[in-house]
């Protein structure tokens, strides 16, 4: 009774303390989130410890190790992996929410709590992870470094496979073959089955007319042996019985052996395209930011590229697995996927989404699109290319934050170019960034020297720029997204003041406008710094 | 807006074409619709435009009778069509050499093959699209800058001026002027007889000296430029 009470009070009060929470969270992702930034430190370090114990063990045999090598690989590695084993059976679960849960039960359903219930239940959930293969495997990884029994060193090799905790791509190659568990299975019973007949029946005939069969063992190893088609030679049947099964089991193990071969293969066929996607959606897991790009049609293409120069991430999806080859042989992130499907977004963490793309040919398509993306976020900035003038308002309707039509900006380029002609070349220039010269925009940084500066005091022609105008925004709303309610002033006066969240757009060279930007971020960081 | 009696023949009403006549139109323009289907015509009608013209592209007679009655030159390829354009930029360039051909297309093999068909200006409408989708995520305050300027504020304007002989700049330096105080303008740029007909960018740090027939390209608010114009067009009484 007492003890219960005790049992159930520190219950709560672990799951009441954010500490232990918080630490139990860290060690839960350093260990299993894959997605965790910080896990994959931890898993370079633990493969380093690996290797360089398995290294020292191999040294050890030949030639007798330096008392500081013996002391690493005794108390440090095996240490660590101590450590690492009762963290993991510590995060495996939450002993205390067996606890909660079975005193809640109690609670409600008016009878006793029951301790014997809870702790068994809880030494059943720790047996659980003890007798998993990965967790045996960390047990019989610390084992080796307990010297004095000589059979120990053998369990060295399973710091090796220690390793496949550690590598993502062993991971995969299990996971492939565990889809065929079945096909494997069948071709494990029917090769035991062959071994065991021909092994037995090479026994009877053999054991007493060839010097090398003495045992039952002698016998299944020569079958192996021959059923693998590796064939040592070692042992080979000297009776006509003998040999009759010899070319019985040799015929039977090309076709096992092919057999084997083609489950793998088909396998891997099978499920390689997952494993492809997987491992992008993984690499876009370890992006910070990027954009998501739905149809990869020519306008795509062409946005890409410009996105390409400026280093930004992006992913490309598309249904067309030719398109999606294309995009990938180019070197860009691409997956063979449904936009327009909840499958496709399940996975991706719209936070680090800057804005998503629908640009396929077809409005339907787009329209299915937008709508899918906003049942993800309502927030994500959603573009949709237009065709026809009619669907725009349905588009907007599906909660697309911006259109972008080919025919309407052909049409607006169209007037001015018969007009002004060169003028329209030199912005086309500027704009496609084909001639190295640019526009860009410069935000006023606090406490730099454009942060309440007069236009006039600013020596653009100094930096070799032109500042064309400067966009206020309205409300004092931050940042830098389109449609936020902001003016632009074009050719401001030269005492026109400036202030913080200002963005100038200048004109000019790459390397003027990259100059100057640096310049204002240095001058916004010494000022800081003089005010500490 | 100054008055123009600036003919324009637009050939085909499609997506393109559409839109292409309404910007035209806008600019007030005096446009001309060509198409051989009826439907298309008949929807141009709907939307305002009064001279239309039923002409199959594929008969030089036709096209010929048409230029030479009502003496158009300057001529939109705009049909949705890329093939379309490149074989109407074709059969102008065969017909009349100096029509200015404007043609539109969606993919750079169409550019490259529209210029060696001889179109005076190819616009890539794929790649302006993809450039303004850049624009508005990457850089939006460059967007909107260049939206007010081009489109939204009417009296903001681009403008080429050429430099007539004998005005205050012929013979100037270009750095001799603080532009954007005296003249309310921002100077982009120069194409300069001298280094040969290439449009130059102001930015590029180089202090030219301004010669008649230079062109200026500048932006600006339309009475500034008015007004710079009209200085430019007064005598040096030197």
């Amino acid at each position: 009774m007492k003890f219960s009470q005790l049992l159930v009070d520190f219950a709560f009060l672990l799951d009441n303390s954010p500490t232990y929470n918080k630490v139990k969270r860290f060690f839960r992702n350093l260990l299993t989130n894959d997605d965790y930034k910080y896990k994959r430190y931890f898993d370079y370090f633990m493969i380093f410890l690996i290797l360089s114990s398995v290294v020292i063990i191999i040294e050890e045999v030949k030639t007798p190790i330096s008392k500081w090598l013996y002391y690493y690989d005794v108390y440090f590695v095996t240490g660590v992996f101590i450590v690492e084993y009762l963290l993991r059976l510590w995060v495996y679960n939450d002993i205390h929410k067996i606890i909660i849960e079975e005193f809640e039960n109690s609670v409600f359903l008016e009878r006793e709590f029951d301790t014997k219930k809870v702790l068994k239940e809880i030494i059943r959930s720790k047996l659980e992870y003890i007798l998993s293969p990965l967790s045996i495997i960390d047990l019989l990884a610390i084992l080796p470094s307990y010297r004095e029994v000589r059979i120990l060193r053998i369990f060295v090799l399973f710091r090796v496979f220690k390793l496949l905790r550690y590598s993502q791509n062993i991971q995969h190659f299990l996971q492939v073959l565990t889809s065929k568990k079945v096909e494997l299975f069948t071709l494990l019973i029917l090769v035991a089955f062959v071994i065991l007949i021909s092994g037995i029946s090479l026994y009877v005939f053999e054991e007493h007319a060839n010097p090398n069969i003495n045992t039952l063992f002698d016998a299944f190893y020569w079958s192996l042996v021959t059923i693998s088609t590796v064939g040592y030679g070692d042992i080979t049947p000297v009776t006509t019985e003998g040999r009759g099964i010899t070319i019985v089991i040799i015929l039977t193990g090309i076709g096992l052996i092919s057999f084997a071969t083609s489950i793998i293969v088909s396998a891997f066929s099978e499920r390689l395209e997952e494993v492809r996607t997987n491992r992008i959606l993984s690499a876009i897991k370890r992006l910070e930011e990027y954009y998501i790009i739905c149809g990869y049609t020519h306008m795509a293409r062409l946005f890409v590229k410009r996105l390409e120069r400026d280093k930004k991430s992006f992913l490309i999806i598309d249904l067309d697995k030719k398109v999606v080859d294309e995009a990938l042989n180019a070197g860009y992130l691409a997956i063979c996927a449904d936009a327009s499907k909840k499958d496709t977004f399940k996975n991706i963490n719209f936070d680090k989404v800057k804005a998503v793309m629908a640009l396929t040919d077809s409005d339907m398509h787009n329209i299915y699109i937008c709508l899918n993306i906003r049942s993800f976020s309502k927030d994500v900035f959603l573009v949709s290319r237009t065709i026809d003038t009619s669907s725009q308002k349905k588009l907007k309707l599906a909660g697309a934050d911006y259109l972008i039509s080919p025919y309407i900006t052909a049409g607006l380029f169209a007037a001015k170019v018969i007009e002004q002609p060169i003028a329209i070349e030199a912005i086309n220039d500027i704009l496609t960034a084909r001639k190295n010269a640019l526009c860009d925009q410069v935000e006023v940084i606090h406490d730099s020297f454009l942060d309440g500066a007069r236009v006039g005091e600013i020596d653009f022609s100094r930096y070799k720029l032109i500042l064309l105008g400067v966009v206020r925004s309205l409300d004092g709303s931050k940042g830098a997204k389109w449609g936020a309610n902001r003016r632009f002033i074009f050719n401001p006066p030269a005492d026109f003041v400036l202030k913080v969240d200002d963005i100038l757009v200048i004109m000019g060279y790459s390397i003027s406008i990259s100059h100057f930007k640096s310049e204002v971020i240095e001058s916004s960081l010494k000022n800081v710094r003089k005010k500490r | 807006m100054s008055e123009r009696n600036d003919r324009v023949l637009v050939f085909g009403f499609g997506r393109y074409g559409e839109q292409v006549a309404k910007n035209l139109a806008a600019e007030s323009y005096d446009v001309y619709i060509a198409d051989f289907d009826k439907e298309a015509l008949n929807h141009a009608s709907k939307e305002g435009f009064e001279n239309l013209l039923v002409v199959d592209i594929h008969s030089d007679e036709h096209i010929t009778e048409i230029l030479l009655e009502h003496g158009f030159d300057k001529v939109f390829c705009a049909y949705d069509d890329e093939e379309k354009n490149i074989y109407l930029t074709i059969t102008f360039k065969a017909l009349f050499p100096k029509i200015e051909v404007i043609a539109i297309c969606e993919s750079k093999e169409s550019e490259r093959k529209l210029k060696l068909a001889g179109a005076d200006k190819v616009i890539d409408t794929m790649v302006a699209a993809a450039n303004r989708l850049y624009f508005v995520l990457e850089k939006p305050a460059v967007a909107e800058a260049m939206d007010e300027i081009l489109f939204k504020d009417k009296s903001l304007t681009f403008k080429e001026i050429v430099v007539p002989a004998g005005s205050f700049l012929d013979g100037k330096n270009i750095n001799d002027y603080n532009w954007s105080e005296e003249f309310r303008l921002i100077i982009i740029g120069i194409v300069d007889k001298e280094l040969g007909n290439r449009f130059i960018f102001i930015t590029r740090g180089i202090n030219h000296k301004i010669d008649a027939g230079d062109i200026l390209v500048v932006i600006g608010k339309k009475r500034d430029i008015e007004r710079f114009e009209r200085l430019l067009g007064k005598k040096e009484r030197a």
